[in-house]
């Protein structure tokens, strides 16, 4: 007897809003239906209003964990608009905050995964380690969320030697720590007996779903945008793309392991060869009419910023696909045939940052609950249509 | 798969003393260049706008109170503020920048008005610089 | 004169009064302990040392809004928390607190008293499938079903291991139990493995770590507790810390040797005791994470319940042995 049970878009599991409605029959789940729309914020409206600048800041909020993914994805682009390219020494600092924010990330996503299992020890601990990653991001720039290290052409930010060596300390102690978790995660029999065996995605069925990251990494697949097309700092510093063959959230665990202690050699590369010179470039205020792609690895998966530029101070579209919204189609797999029990570590293994991909709309009629979906074209047809006579507003309008 | 692999960390922890910091009753110690809130020396300040410019949440305002004696008044809106410090690094003055962030954090309050701070200055002279490489000192047209 | 006896013996100790201030002060330990294990500080600021945590919640639960949901049987919804609190506290009633002498038991002590305790105590899986069931929400609905589907794996090795050191006692009096063994203290030694059997299948019936599956919190919302608010809910929760209470009261009586010594001596056996069983608990609790509810029944079956016959098994070659 199928029935169907509502998780989200309120439910304990999930950190943000997002509705999956679950068809169920007695424990198993038989199919899922998404639906987005609940964390839209209107963002790329929002950053063709602000200048080149401003959109710095308006692209680090898409996301409180990988901020700056976001940031750093979007500064690439507007770089290459601007034909400017930052110094050395600008893009070392810019990739370290990088791959400690990736550091940060996993180790949270360690501490989640043990919590939705009901393994809260676990979740303290990392959580509790995880205070060291935060508290070495805040004395590089200032803050412990939202770093806003870029600037168009470099970083805002230099490290002086002090700080290099904190940071050296800070990557040992973790090291130790992770070590260890990796330990408990695989030898923890609870623990373990959750995780193995669940969510499974063979390695043909991501490629046909277009999985990224962490996801499909654990499944064989081994793509990974710092391998594959190489920028920056990527070329010159030695690591390996991390896989597994379990096709599992086991699987997708002992990735991200692997990955803190691949970012950890990172760190150290790019800490002991760091070059002398500028952080930054002084950059231009109007960029020419161009368009780029530019893509990064965000500790989730591939992150894709399009930006297009019309000469002028403010460009002309961005459009950001974030890695999350391309895992949403193998989640839907993944859950077919899953326990109700499973739900949570499902969804969590792969690392969803819902307001990342809130960027597309389903548009539902209220009173008859009948769905339809917009071509761009169309809903950008009536944005001008409704906002043809309307006096130009430079700027917000403030109530008070 | 080992049993009970986790049981010497937990009792281990039993002794020592909890990672918790007791908040409003101890203080947390911030990192110098920590992120706090945006102020201005309003000795050094040239009006040149590039500060309200830059601004991402349009939280610096800048309107003139009299022509003639070159007065300004700015009103920093604390509740609109994101703390990204953009302000501090667009602004052009040297050696000290007129926008300086300190280090408070705790700046809740009960009314949003009551997070606004005013200056009312007049404005200072822009050195003149010799033949400088960028013309960074000199008076924007707002 | 006669009858204020009973009536103080019902309602101060050890019956309401005294359950429920323990009840307090074991949730209060139980919270320190997770809490040190992780790490962390646990309850600090209520009182001293968090001490009144507790009872903090219970009034502050007491004094919210209490919704009833349209289509649940509401005389049903409502009966069930307090029925509930009724079956525990009878059964904390039973455990031999007040042995007086050596040869004069606990007030309400009689041969069988440990199967009307076992009884009594297997009652409240039915009020939280009954709660999760009369709710009628789909998430209530799954909880109550996991309630019952748990029930099959951990009754059968809890009864098995409990009533082990019964048969080698010769007893089915609890308070003669405790006192057989306290007499010889090595044959506490043979029914170890019932001891970690039966700390495991508590841990069960009590919905914890890692059995904590019907009410688990990131999966089903609230389980059998999602709509359930306000003094339904103190109640609630009030009769599952009683159930620690009468629980870790029961292994220390079949286990560890009971309360001697009358009125205050036993009291303070009983606290060490009770304590020490809790210590166990929380570590337990702390040290594993939620397993899913098929794993219950089949780890259930495969390991605890061959294990609790092998219990029985060593018991019955030690009674021919040595008695």
């Amino acid at each position: 007897m199928k029935f169907n049970i509502p998780i989200g878009p309120q439910h304990p599991a999930l950190k943000e809003p997002i509705s999956l409605r679950m068809t169920v029959e007695g424990e198993v789940i038989r199919d899922v239906d998404i639906r987005l729309g609940y964390n839209h914020r209107g963002l790329e409206k929002l950053a063709e209003e602000r200048s080149w600048v401003q959109n710095i800041y308006l692209t680090e909020r898409i996301c409180g964990i990988c901020s700056h993914s976001h940031t750093t994805c979007y500064v690439q682009g507007v770089e290459k608009l601007m034909e400017i390219e930052p110094p050395k020494r600008g893009n070392y600092i810019r990739y370290l905050v990088s791959e400690l924010e990736r550091i940060h990330s996993h180790l949270l996503w360690l501490g989640v995964a043990g919590h939705e299992a009901g393994f809260d020890s676990f979740f303290m601990y990392t959580w509790r380690d995880r205070e060291v990653v935060m508290d070495l991001l805040e004395m590089i720039s200032g803050n412990r969320v939202h770093y806003a290290i870029n600037t168009i052409g470099g970083v805002r930010r230099d490290l002086d030697e002090g700080l290099v060596k904190k940071i050296l300390d800070g990557i040992q102690v973790l090291r130790a720590r992770s070590e260890y978790y990796f330990k408990i995660g695989a030898n923890e029999p609870t623990f373990v007996g959750r995780l193995a065996g669940v969510g499974f995605l063979s390695k043909q069925q991501a490629i046909d779903l277009c999985a990224v990251g962490p996801t499909t990494r654990a499944s064989g697949v081994a793509i990974d945008i710092r391998k594959d097309d190489p920028h920056a700092v990527y070329d010159e510093v030695p690591f390996d793309v991390c896989t597994a063959d379990s096709c599992d959230v086991l699987g997708r665990t002992v990735v991200r392991i692997k990955e803190l202690m691949e970012s950890y050699k990172i760190c150290e590369f790019l800490l002991k060869n760091l070059p002398a010179g500028d952080i930054a470039v002084k950059a231009p205020k109007k960029a020419k009419p161009n368009e780029v792609v530019s893509r990064y690895e965000a500790p989730r998966g591939e992150n894709i910023h399009y930006i297009k530029s019309n000469g002028t101070e403010k460009p002309e579209r961005l459009k950001v696909r974030a890695p999350t919204l391309a895992n949403y189609p193998a989640t839907v797999e993944m859950l077919k045939n899953g326990f109700i029990a499973d739900i949570p570590l499902i969804f969590a293994a792969i690392d969803p940052c819902v307001c990342c991909a809130e960027r597309t709309v389903e548009i539902v009629n209220a009173r008859s609950g009948e769905e339809k979906v917009l071509r761009f074209s169309q809903l950008r047809a009536l944005a001008a249509a409704r906002y043809k006579n309307s006096p130009v507003q430079r700027n917000a309008v403030w109530p008070f | 798969m080992r049993l009970a692999v986790f049981m010497p960390e937990l009792l281990r922890h039993l002794f020592k003393k909890p990672a918790t910091v007791d908040y409003p009753f101890k203080k947390l110690e911030v990192p110098k260049g920590f992120r706090g809130t945006p102020f201005l020396h309003p000795d050094i300040c040239i009006a040149c706008r590039a500060c309200e410019r830059d601004c991402p949440a349009e939280a610096i305002e800048i309107t003139s109170v009299s022509d003639v004696e070159k007065k300004f008044k700015m009103v920093i809106h604390n509740d609109r503020c994101v703390h990204c410090a953009q302000c501090v690094d667009s602004c052009p003055t040297n050696p000290v920048k007129a926008m300086e962030m300190d280090h408070l954090f705790e700046t809740a309050g009960f009314d949003r008005h009551d997070l606004k701070m005013e200056w009312v200055f007049v404005r200072a002279l822009p050195k003149k610089e010799p033949k400088p490489a960028a013309p960074a000192a000199g008076p924007a047209q707002p | 004169m006669a009858v204020l006896k009973p009536i103080l013996y019902l309602v101060v100790y050890p019956g309401l009064l005294f359950l429920f201030v323990y009840s307090t002060f074991c949730e209060w330990f139980d919270r320190k302990v997770y809490a040190r294990l992780q790490n962390r500080m646990g309850p600090t600021h209520t009182g001293r040392w968090g001490l009144l945590q507790p009872v903090a919640d219970f009034f502050k639960l007491m004094s919210k809004e209490d919704v009833v949901p349209d289509k649940a049987d509401k005389t049903l919804f409502t009966l069930l928390p307090i029925v509930g609190l009724a079956i525990v506290t009878t059964a904390g009633l039973l455990l031999p607190l007040w042995s007086v002498s050596e040869t004069g038991f606990a007030q309400v002590s009689f041969s069988g008293d440990i199967i009307v305790l076992l009884y009594l105590l297997s009652l409240p899986t039915l009020i939280f499938f009954l709660a999760g069931w009369s709710s009628t929400n789909a998430f209530s609905e799954i909880g109550g079903t996991r309630v019952l589907t748990m029930l099959f794996g951990y009754e059968v090795p809890l009864f098995m291991a409990v009533l082990s050191p019964a048969i080698l006692a010769n007893s089915w009096r609890m308070a003669e139990i405790a006192q057989f063994y306290r007499a010889k203290p090595l044959l506490i030694l043979p029914n170890l493995l019932g001891f970690v059997i039966a700390l495991i299948c508590v841990q069960a019936k009590l919905e914890r770590t890692p059995f904590d599956i019907p009410h688990a919190e990131t999966e089903i919302v609230g389980g059998t507790f999602t709509e359930y608010s306000g003094k339904k809910l103190a109640f609630f929760r009030l009769m599952t810390d009683i159930e620690l209470v009468v629980s870790s009261g029961l292994i220390a009586v079949v286990f560890l040797g009971g309360f001697p010594g009358g009125v205050g001596l036993g009291l303070v056996f009983f606290i060490i005791k009770t304590l020490f069983v809790i210590f166990l608990l929380s570590l337990i609790r702390a040290m594993t994470s939620r397993i899913r509810v098929d794993q219950v029944v089949s780890f259930s079956w495969k390991y605890l319940a061959p294990l609790a016959v092998l219990q029985l098994l060593i018991v019955i070659l030690i009674k021919g042995l040595l008695l």
